[in-house]
Formats: C-alpha cells, structure tokens, sequence
C-alpha cells in the first residue's frame, strides 16, 4: 500500500498504521473512556441527508470563504494539532507547506516541535495559532506577541482542556513524549525502523515553542497528559480568555466551546469565532458532537460569529452539511495527521487535494454555485428536532 | 493481567471471569432471558449527550451529596449485593472498607455473607440494609431488629423480585447457593484451584441473616431465582410495605421502584428515597432502563424523596447524565462486584478510585464544580 493507493479517510489510517509504533497510532487514533463521542463525532453527519437541487448549471463552483479575515480556497483546513514531528520527521513544516499551496489555514499548536518563527519563515499562507493558557502567564504572553510579530492572521484559544482526558489506549501502550521505549513498546519501535532511523536522524524532538520557558515535555518522558495537568491553568475563567482576545488584538476564536451560552459570552468578550469541537472526542466522552450542536449554535449566534466545525470529518459531504447548517468553515486534525504519518507533505497534499475535489464535485451534484447557497434548505433531518 | 492493568470496568470484568469459576462469574455476569434490559441499562446513557461549558475556573471539585440525610464524598454508592464472599473470601468485609475509605454508602444484602454486626463493627460511614420480604415473619423481625442494633441508617425492601427472574446462565451453569459440584461445573472449580482453596479455607460460607431460619442457601443448595421463588412472600403488597416503613422508624427505601405511580405511593406510605432500578436486567427483561425511566420519575417526586438511579453504570460520564436529570446518587451492583472478585479490597478501592477520578475530571470538562451545578441544561437528548 503506497500513498496513491488511499483514497478516503480509512486508507490514510491504514497507511500511518503501517509506518508509526503503535503507541504514537494509538494516541492520534484514540479517543477517551470508551469513545463513544470520537465514533458519534462521524456518525452524526448520518442523521441528517443532502437534497440537491438539479439542472442548476453551476460551472465551475466557488468554494473559498473568508474566516479569520483571510479568504481561503476552500472550506477546510488543518486544525492545530500537537507534536507532528512525531507522526513524520519534518512535522509541523511539511503541513504548513501542504496547506500553503492549497490556499488554507495551517495551524499551529503550543505543543509543536517548530518554532513561530520558522513556520512563518517558510509559508506565507494563512496561519493560525493555537493557544493554551499556560500557569505561568509570561509563557502565554510571550506567544502572543512572537505570533504578532511572525505574521500569523488569527488565534485560537483552547478552553477544552483543563484537565487531560482519560484517553486509555495511551495508558495501555505508555505513550509518552518524547518517546520512551519500554519493554512492551520496544517491539512496537522495532518493527518500524524507518520511522526510528528517521526520528534519529532528524531533529531533536523538543516542544520549540515552550522550549526555552519549561523543560516539560522536552528533556523528560512525560506522558501528554501530564504536561497538560501540570502545566495549564484549570482556574482559567472568561476574564483569562478576554485578557488574551485583547492582547492579541486581531481575529481570534475560542476552541470547544460547546453551548449556546458560552457562544454567546465569545461575542461578548470580543471574539471573531468560535470553533465547535469536543477536540475530536478525546476529553469529555459522552458529549456531543459538533455536528448534533452547530444548528443550536448558528441559529443564536451565526450571524455575529464566524462558527468553525471541527470534528468528525472525513468527507466532503461532512463538510458540505456543516456549511449548510451554518459552518464558515471545517477543520480536521485525525485525517490530516494521518496523511502526515502516511506520506509527510505530499501525503497532506494528496489528502487536500482529495478533499478538494470530493467538495467540488459534491458542490456540483448538489448544484450550488458557491457557499452561499449551501443553507439549511438543503438539508433534512431524519429525526425531527 | 493483574489489578494495574484494569483501567475501566470492562478491564475488571475481564479480570473477574479469569479468577473465577464460571457458574460464579456467570451468575454476576448473567440477566434474565435475552439480556436486553441489561444491554439497554448502559446503552441508555448513550442517546443523551452531555453540552459542556467553559472558562468557569474549576480547580477544586466537590463531589458530596446527601442522601437519606446522610452526607457522602461521592454521588454514587455500592448497591447491596447478595452471596459476596463466593466472589472473594473477603466479601462484604472487603467491599465495606473500601466504601469506607472514600466515605460513601454501603449497601449489605439480606442474601450477605457477613453479618450486619460484624459489618457495623468494621465501618462507622454510612450503611444501609437491603430487606426480602420472607414468608417467614420471624425472620423478617430478626432482620429489621438486628439492623437496627447494628445501627444501620436506611433499610430497603427490594420490591422487584417476587419471584426470580429467568436467569438462563443459571440454568446451564447449575449455579447454586452454596455452590454445588456438577459433572458440567466440575471442569471449571478445577481451572481456577485458587478460588477453591480460599473458598474452603477462609471461613465458613454462611448467610448469618437469613441461616437460623432457613436451610436454603447454606445447608441446603439452592440457586437464587428458586429461592426467591419459593421463601418470599409473593402476596406483599402496599400496606405490608407500609407497616414495615413504621416498624422501622428511619430513612426507609423502595427498591425496583420504575412506574411514577409507584414512585408517588412510595412517597404516600412514608418512604424517603426509592431506588429506581430494574435489579440489573436480572428480573423482568424487556423492562425499561433506569435512566430512560429517571426524568419522569423525578419530576413526579424529586422534590419530596431521594431519587437514586441504580443499574447501568460502567463510567463517570454515565453518573454525571443521571445526575443533571435530578438523580440525588448512583448505584451498582456490577460497578464493584468484578472489581471486588479481581482483588477483593484493593480492586474494589482500585474501581471506586477510578470513577471518582472520572467523575472529578467530567466535572471540570463540563465546567461544573459541584454536583448541584448539574442540570438539564447540559443535556441534549438524540431523539426526542
């Protein structure tokens, strides 16, 4: 199986299946408890059916759309995602390039392995950073202002993570980061001498944006979850998030909001979006999907947010009802890091590149001509709600 | 596989079929007929979903609720099981202590294997007593009495097993109280020599409430649906009910309480909680789910008693949708039996560490710091 053979969401996994370790699969493919919420995430979009309209004669069909003050080529784009110097060797800077030539948001994690400064270096694409509020203010304050200086058009602020879900593949295969080899994973490791030779030939792994401010996460193995107990700030409140929304002074979103009221109080604090998201079923299993919320959301606030999906998808289809029911746009971050793994920036091309076209030709049989025309006529529920 | 490994109740479950005979493990494991009520007392929590909210600073957690004017640490407690020390050679001693330790609710089952007096010498946290309302009116008096002494703080009279339920796990494992060798269990005693020899030499296996009155269960065996069918009093009804909750004189419970009807009698003869339960898919199968049961039931009579959900309950998040529907706590029987036959003590400390961590972390996920934060609100049910 080579990176021309995957088509859809289920070969890229199968791909990066075959060239991580285990427990770096595992993490990216888990979800937390019994990940109910990481199946209904993808599951919701089945609810619901597209009704197309015909002999619409669309063309060619526009697909860009503006979020974060950026116009972009298409309605998707990669989410932030930490550490993806673990999932290939060039990391952050191979999906940062991807993203760049299909004109759409890469983004950045605190957690990545790249600095600020060398992604915005090599794209000059929209760009988008991810921020956590860290115990230490000055470490939070610090990314602030280099994302300022770097270039980069919006932040985002995640507020789903107070305290680390219970992500139990990760307890069975000892994921850490750096990696660890333990006995049970040193076979795992073994069996995937390409991705060892390249993870040791490369770079040093290090979280390079916290790198010089904390050594977690860096010089000892230390599993994801603890960094995020120890390090992020669970008293973090609305006056926190208002206090970043001002410094940064620019487009900026929350990510996990989840109710109708606290889509609210994002406008209230001066936030231009916000993106709907469980962060893909890995902290509160049993909560709901993005897809089952955004009508709830778009009908309060649609027209005073930009609202950004971000979960479950894996089809352009996804994508198309998630506009329809009120999106600006999607985000993904499982598909694309598993592309990363399965093939580095050409594997995230390909996946764009796959993406974009099942959008196009869905935005064709659908017949609508742009975004616009996407809406919640086009859409029918099969359980009334 | 050992202890460290269970990280959930699936992991002690798995544990528990390993360490135990299988006509023993079957009859935690096993429910009546199909098993679909068992099936759907879990599955159930999966057509709500839970909406968080964020940003409200949530550091410290407090989990405490109170029930039967008793306050506990934790919204959940250990439903009264019966038979426990075929389970472990421990059995209830070990399920007490570790309900102890986190301060919670534990339930001791007229079916228990150590005495109530035993127990309230072992644990001064709060304790309950499961009642079966026996032909034999002696023995109903001794039971009432020497909970009593034992100064136990709720009695319960389970109201759903007037006759046993159709347990064909049963059947085909020959399972019996006390257990009983047959050709086809004989195979499975032998694979697992350790839970014979702690079975034969830790004590001998009695049932000290119920033994000075009947044979069934210790001298004689007996498999459970028979006893049921045979030593209770099938012509129970509410006026008995009613003279027991007087005779009794403190926090009195129905359990296997499921119509609002029955919710509001039980209100009307004077209890002050029910248990909405189906007694774990273990009686009358096709019934409905606790949880699915649970929003009528408490807006009937939320306000007047303590409404407790009981059966289903594999995880923090499952507790936490009880809960926002007006649940005043949780219980399981399952939740701790697999756990207590994994490790005795350790396993059952192990599991109720593990959901009150669940729970902890659920909480500041929903952005919720205390148990009376959680309502409707933070729930969306799929099909409406």
């Amino acid at each position: 199986m080579s990176l021309k053979d995957c088509y859809n969401f289920e070969d890229f996994r199968k791909l990066a299946k075959k060239k991580l370790p285990s427990p770096i699969f595992h993490y990216i493919d888990g979800g937390s408890d019994d990940e109910t919420t990481l199946k209904r995430n993808t599951e919701s979009f089945n609810d619901c059916d597209l009704i197309p309209n015909v002999l619409a004669n669309v063309g060619k069909p526009d697909l860009s759309t503006n979020i974060f003050g950026r116009k972009i080529d298409m309605p998707i784009f990669l989410s932030p995602c930490a550490m993806q110097r673990l999932y290939h060797h060039d990391g952050d800077k191979a999906s940062a390039k991807a993203a760049n030539r299909f004109g759409t948001f890469y983004s950045m994690s605190t957690m990545a392995n790249n600095t600020i400064e060398e992604i915005s270096n090599l794209s000059s694409g929209p760009k988008l950073f991810q921020l956590y509020v860290h115990k230490d203010q000055s470490i939070t304050n610090d990314l602030i202002d280099r994302c300022r200086r770097s270039g980069f058009d919006g932040m985002c602020l995640t507020v789903d993570t107070l305290v680390a879900g219970n992500r139990e593949r990760d307890h069975r295969t000892g994921f850490t980061t750096p990696p660890k080899l333990t006995l049970k994973s040193l076979l795992s490791f073994a069996a995937h001498p390409t991705w060892v030779f390249n993870y040791l030939i490369h770079e040093k792994f290090k979280l390079a944006n916290v790198a010089t401010k904390t050594d977690k996460g860096t010089n000892i193995a230390k599993s994801v979850i603890d960094y995020i107990n120890e390090q992020y700030d669970p008293a973090m409140n609305w006056k926190d998030a208002e206090h970043c929304v001002k410094k940064w002074n620019g487009p900026f979103a929350l990510k996990g909001v989840m109710s109708v009221e606290d889509a609210k109080r994002a406008i209230d604090i001066g936030c231009s979006a916000i993106m709907i998201s469980n962060h893909g079923g890995r902290q509160l299993d049993g909560s709901r999907s993005p897809f089952d919320q955004i009508k709830a959301i778009s009908d309060a606030v649609g027209d005073k947010l930009e609202i950004i999906l971000d979960g479950g998808v894996r089809r352009g289809s996804h994508v198309l009802k998630a506009i329809a029911a009120g999106a600006k746009a999607c985000s993904f971050g499982k598909m694309f890091l598993f592309s990363l793994a399965a093939g580095g920036q050409q594997g995230v091309e390909h996946l764009l590149k796959t993406i974009h076209d099942e959008i196009n030709r869905n935005m064709v049989l659908m017949g609508c001509k742009n975004l616009k025309e996407l809406n919640s006529s086009k859409l029918i529920y099969r359980n009334n709600r | 596989m050992n202890l460290k490994n269970c990280h959930n109740f699936s992991d002690f479950r798995i544990l528990a079929k390993k360490k135990l005979p299988s006509p023993i493990f079957h009859y935690i494991d096993g429910a009546a007929d199909d098993e679909i009520t068992y099936n759907r007392n879990t599955s159930a929590f999966n057509d709500v979903d839970l909406v968080p909210n964020v940003l409200r600073g949530v550091e410290n957690v407090d989990l405490s609720t109170k029930i039967f004017g008793k306050k506990i640490d934790l919204p959940f407690y250990c439903s009264p099981t019966a038979l426990q020390r075929l389970f472990h050679y421990d059995g209830e001693r070990a399920v007490g202590k570790a309900a102890k330790k986190f301060n919670t609710m534990f339930g001791v089952s007229a079916l228990a294997t150590v005495s109530v007096e035993e127990i309230s010498s072992l644990i001064d946290t709060p304790k309950m007593f499961q009642f079966y309302f026996h032909k034999d009116r002696g023995l109903n008096d001794s039971c009432l009495e020497r909970a009593k002494a034992a100064n136990f703080d709720v009695m319960a009279l389970t109201v759903d097993t007037i006759t046993g339920g159709n347990r064909e796990r049963d059947l085909r494992t020959g399972f019996t109280s006390p257990p009983k060798l047959t050709l086809s269990s004989l195979f499975s005693f032998a694979t697992k020599p350790m839970w014979g020899i702690n079975y034969l030499t830790k004590g001998k296996f009695e049932l000290p409430h119920l033994q000075d009155f009947v044979k069934e269960g210790t001298s004689t065996n007996s498999s459970i649906g028979n006893y049921f069918s045979t030593m209770l009093d099938q012509s129970m009804n509410w006026s008995d009910a009613e003279k027991l909750c007087s005779k009794w004189g403190g926090h009195f419970a129905l359990k296997g309480i499921m119509s609002v009807e029955d919710a509001k009698k039980a209100v009307d003869i004077g209890c002050t909680g029910i248990m909405v339960s189906n007694h774990g898919g273990r009686q009358l199968d096709g019934s409905r789910s606790p949880f699915d049961q649970l929003a009528e039931i408490v807006d009937a009579v939320g306000d007047k008693i303590d409404v407790i959900c009981e059966g289903g309950f594999q995880r923090g998040t499952h507790m936490l949708k009880a809960l926002s529907i007006g649940a005043k706590a949780c219980a399981g029987g399952r939740l701790y039996l697999y756990a207590l036959a994994a490790a005795g003590q350790a396993g059952v400390e192990r599991a109720l560490g593990q959901y009150k961590a669940e729970l902890e972390r659920d909480m500041k996920l929903m952005g919720c710091t205390k148990i009376s934060d959680l309502n409707r609100n933070n729930l969306r049910f799929r099909y409406t």
